[in-house]
């Protein structure tokens, strides 16, 4: 049964002098309010975790390298950082941004399955014009056919797919580039 | 007072211009550089236009004409990074090959599963990146059966096709018979190979062995009785299509005999022929005749019965002309010549091909006369600043022939004529395949190490090496030889890094023609130092390489090398490496070694010196012994030992 205040019981409530008995009387009638029917359901709200997880390596033990792409964290993207994908979508006027995006997505998913082990650093996309430009930093993990094998693939594949022509650029480096221990 | 002043001042500052002129003009009879142009410009008018009018693009052209090819650049294809750029000719195969593949591969994925790939981005349409149909749609029996299997290039298919249709009794249109026969003559009956198929390796093999012999040699050859002929036979009529079709493919597949007997047949039943037919007999003139006037003999009858016909010749059938009358031994002098007048006269402009034919035909053997540069001079003049086009199959040849023409007879200043001849516009582009490459900047290079001072020759090699070309042993020789030639030894270190990333260090002749040229003279000492650094680096190579062995000369003149920069240890563990390859040294090493010792004041090496040329059986051993007791102070051990060595070898012969 729904006890719902009448306006007498308000009036007895307001003519109490006492601040504190106002306002527990008051969020006795607010909670009687919410409860709504007897055994319904309320909200539960925990304490909001007020931190930023995003792209982000936590500090460990001092054992930990991180790449300098890797090391600073996206609020310092045009400060300390540039952009891993370029594009023109994003530009006032212009639209294609959630196309490009999800390309994006596959070709990174992509040319981390195809070159397995060998990418020293995140891919940079470049698009210009009809032209997608793939940069890729490479561990000399294989000899160089087989890297020659892997691009000749890749870019067929990838430009028949996207039907726009894709160039993939490589540069090879011995090991991966510390920038710091964390 | 100061006013009259400031006007004089003024007045000549006014007249100044005036008056310098004056004064020039009185002392200008002393002559300036500049001032006879000033005069000469006073002298001719010039009209100035009212206005110019540009074309849209004339700055981009402007920019474009201040820029010329990079020639030090490595080729396009190839990523821009030092690990993965080639630096010998078979790394240079190997990564294009790889890439090819790699695309092949892919584009095997896509026609194979063209489901993923059927959704079209692209505005407008771009064809060549959706997936072709490989495999045969169409099953019954029927003409667009027929086609399609004919367009998928699928040859034992269609003659399947063709029969079944036959036996059926449908009509074949003419149209789709002519298509079938060139199919079938392209591919000589065969499948063309695709990829993976197992037909394919043993194709290669025979590639292998024909291709010493270039494209002359037919690699598949035409069999019997084959379908060609059979469904041609069984055609009710046979046109001009039919009969080119089957000649043409007679002859690219070596049968000739035959390709004469069916134009024997064709003339019989007064079909009319066609350029192609003509083209393809005369070149296949030079097989079924022997003997040099009957070549020419038949060829000239092709000839009249073309213009009987009244069919017009083009590029290619002179060209096939040249090329059979390089088979004809003398006659050709004779007639080619009048075959590049005729070609002039119905005005079809000669193409490289022509002029590389000409080339064999005048310069036969390398033992022909020094006066016989004149043909390539006048060629040269004639050809000088001209852009070309490849026209003919055979344009390639041209370049490497002519530098071979240069290099026999040691003509340098010809030699950077053609060089010019290539450098202008797309020539380049003419210069063929890898192998091509290789064989005409081989012999461009070895001139230059020929004829040329060491300076400019390493300026070419500078521009040349590695982009352009990757000099094998032969080239590294010459360059070796040039160095020597002008005292450059200097530069040894530097050549020897470069023969490293060249991979040309499994040579045994060239590193013991590097290292004689090292040890052959003394020098200043930080040279010797780079020489034994050079040296060591050499001596690590041999014991790393399984397949290379130690000479005798070789390790002698690694020891003196190592003396010379005062490396005593070094060069004490190279005499035990003597023993150990059964080698000798010889008694100069041996000596100068004695010397080194007694510089070091080493006697205990000393005596073991003089030991050791014993153990070998030297003859120098007691002259050896001798010098080693006369120069340094030994104690009585050892000169009991030493007075045993000399007595024991005895007198030493003269």
């Amino acid at each position: 049964m729904i006890v719902t205040p009448s306006l007498s019981e308000l009036n007895m409530a307001a003519s109490l002098t006492s601040t504190a008995n106002v306002r527990l009387l008051s969020s006795f009638a607010w909670s009687s309010l919410l409860s709504g029917p007897i055994g319904s359901r309320s909200l539960h709200v925990t304490a909001v975790c007020c931190k930023n997880r995003a792209a982000r390596i936590r500090v460990g033990k001092g054992e930990k390298p991180l790449t300098y792409e890797q090391a600073y964290h996206p609020h310092h993207i045009a400060h300390h950082k540039g952009w891993l994908s370029q594009h023109t979508s994003n530009l006032k006027g212009e639209d294609g941004a959630a196309e490009r995006t999800i390309e994006d997505v596959f070709i990174r998913r992509f040319m981390f399955g195809t070159f397995h082990g060998c990418l020293a650093d995140e891919i940079v996309i470049k698009r210009r014009g009809n032209l997608l430009i793939v940069c890729a930093l490479m561990l000399q993990k294989l000899p160089p056919q087989k890297f020659y094998f892997l691009t000749g693939y890749s870019e067929v594949l990838l430009s028949h797919f996207y039907k726009c022509p894709v160039k993939l650029e490589i540069q090879t480096l011995q090991d991966k580039h510390v920038y710091k221990y964390i | 007072m100061a006013a009259p002043c400031w006007h004089v001042g003024h007045h000549i500052r006014r007249n100044a211009q005036s008056l310098r002129v004056n004064i020039e003009h009185l002392a200008g009879n002393r002559a300036f550089g500049w001032t006879p142009a000033v005069h000469q410009q006073a002298k001719e008018s010039v009209i100035l236009p009212r206005k110019k009018a540009w074309s849209k693009e004339a700055v981009l052209e402007t920019l474009a004409s201040t820029l010329n090819r990079d020639s030090t650049a490595y080729p396009y294809q190839f990523q821009d990074d030092p690990y993965l750029s080639p630096r010998t000719a078979t790394e240079f195969k190997l990564y294009s090959l790889a890439q090819d593949s790699g695309r092949s591969a892919a584009r095997y994925f896509v026609n194979n599963h063209p489901k993923f790939f059927t959704k079209d981005f692209a505005e407008p349409h771009i064809p060549c990146l959706m997936p072709e149909t490989v495999s045969l749609l169409l099953e019954e029996v029927s003409e667009e059966a027929l086609k399609e299997r004919i367009t998928l290039r699928k040859v034992t298919a269609a003659v399947d096709m063709y029969d079944q249709l036959l036996q059926t009794g449908t009509a074949v249109s003419m149209e789709t018979t002519h298509e079938l026969l060139d199919l079938i003559c392209l591919y000589c009956d065969r499948n063309p190979v695709q990829e993976g198929e197992a037909g394919a390796e043993e194709e290669k093999e025979g590639r292998r062995m024909t291709s010493r012999r270039g494209a002359d040699v037919p690699r598949l050859s035409w069999t019997e009785n084959n379908n060609a002929e059979r469904i041609f036979y069984l055609l009710p009529e046979r046109d001009t299509r039919c009969y080119s079709a089957v000649i043409r493919g007679m002859v690219k597949h070596g049968a000739y005999a035959k390709a004469f007997s069916v134009y024997s047949d064709m003339l019989n039943n007064r079909t009319p022929g066609d350029v192609h037919i003509f083209n393809a007999l005369i070149s296949a003139a030079p097989e079924v005749r022997d003997g040099y006037s009957e070549r020419w003999d038949l060829i000239s009858e092709l000839l009249n019965h073309m213009k009987q016909q009244e069919i017009h010749p083009n590029l290619l059938t002179f060209n096939s002309v040249l090329k059979s009358l390089r088979q004809c031994g003398s006659l050709a002098r004779s007639y080619s010549p009048q075959t590049l007048n005729e070609m002039k006269a119905l005005g079809i402009a000669p193409s490289l091909a022509s002029y590389d034919h000409i080339l064999a035909v005048f310069y036969k053997s390398v033992s022909s006369g020094p006066s016989n540069s004149d043909v390539l001079q006048n060629l040269m003049t004639e050809l000088e600043g001209q852009s070309f086009t490849c026209v003919d199959p055979d344009d390639v040849l041209f370049f490497s022939s002519a530098m071979k023409v240069c290099l026999d007879n040691k003509d340098l200043e010809l030699g950077y004529r053609v060089q010019s001849l290539v450098e202008v516009g797309e020539n380049w582009r003419l210069l063929g395949d890898s192998v091509q490459l290789s064989i005409y900047y081989g012999r461009f290079f070895n001139l230059l190490c020929m004829m040329e001072d060491v300076d400019v020759v390493l300026r070419w090699y500078k521009q040349m090496v590695p982009s352009l070309y990757y000099p094998n042993a032969q080239g590294m020789k010459h360059l070796l030889q040039a160095l020597d030639t002008d005292g450059r030894l200097d530069l040894l270190p530097d050549i020897w890094t470069d023969m490293k990333t060249l991979g040309l260090y499994n040579r045994a002749d060239l590193l013991e023609q590097l290292l004689g040229l090292m040890a052959g003279e003394e020098h200043s000492p930080e040279l010797q130092e780079a020489f034994a650094v050079c040296a060591l680096d050499v001596k690590s190579v041999f014991e790393e390489k399984a397949g290379l062995e130690w000479s005798a000369s070789s390790l002698s003149h690694v020891t003196t090398l190592l003396l010379r920069a005062s490396k005593a240890q070094q060069a004490w563990d190279m005499l035990k490496l003597f023993k150990a390859h059964n080698r000798i040294p010889s008694e100069a090493l041996l000596n100068s070694f004695l010397s080194v010792c007694q510089r070091d004041g080493a006697s205990e090496r000393a005596v073991e010196l003089v030991q050791l040329s014993a153990a070998f059986c030297l003859t120098s051993t007691s002259g050896l012994a001798s010098r080693a007791l006369a120069e340094f102070d030994l104690n009585q051990e050892q000169r009991l030992v030493l007075a045993g060595l000399e007595a024991a070898a005895g007198p030493p012969s003269d």
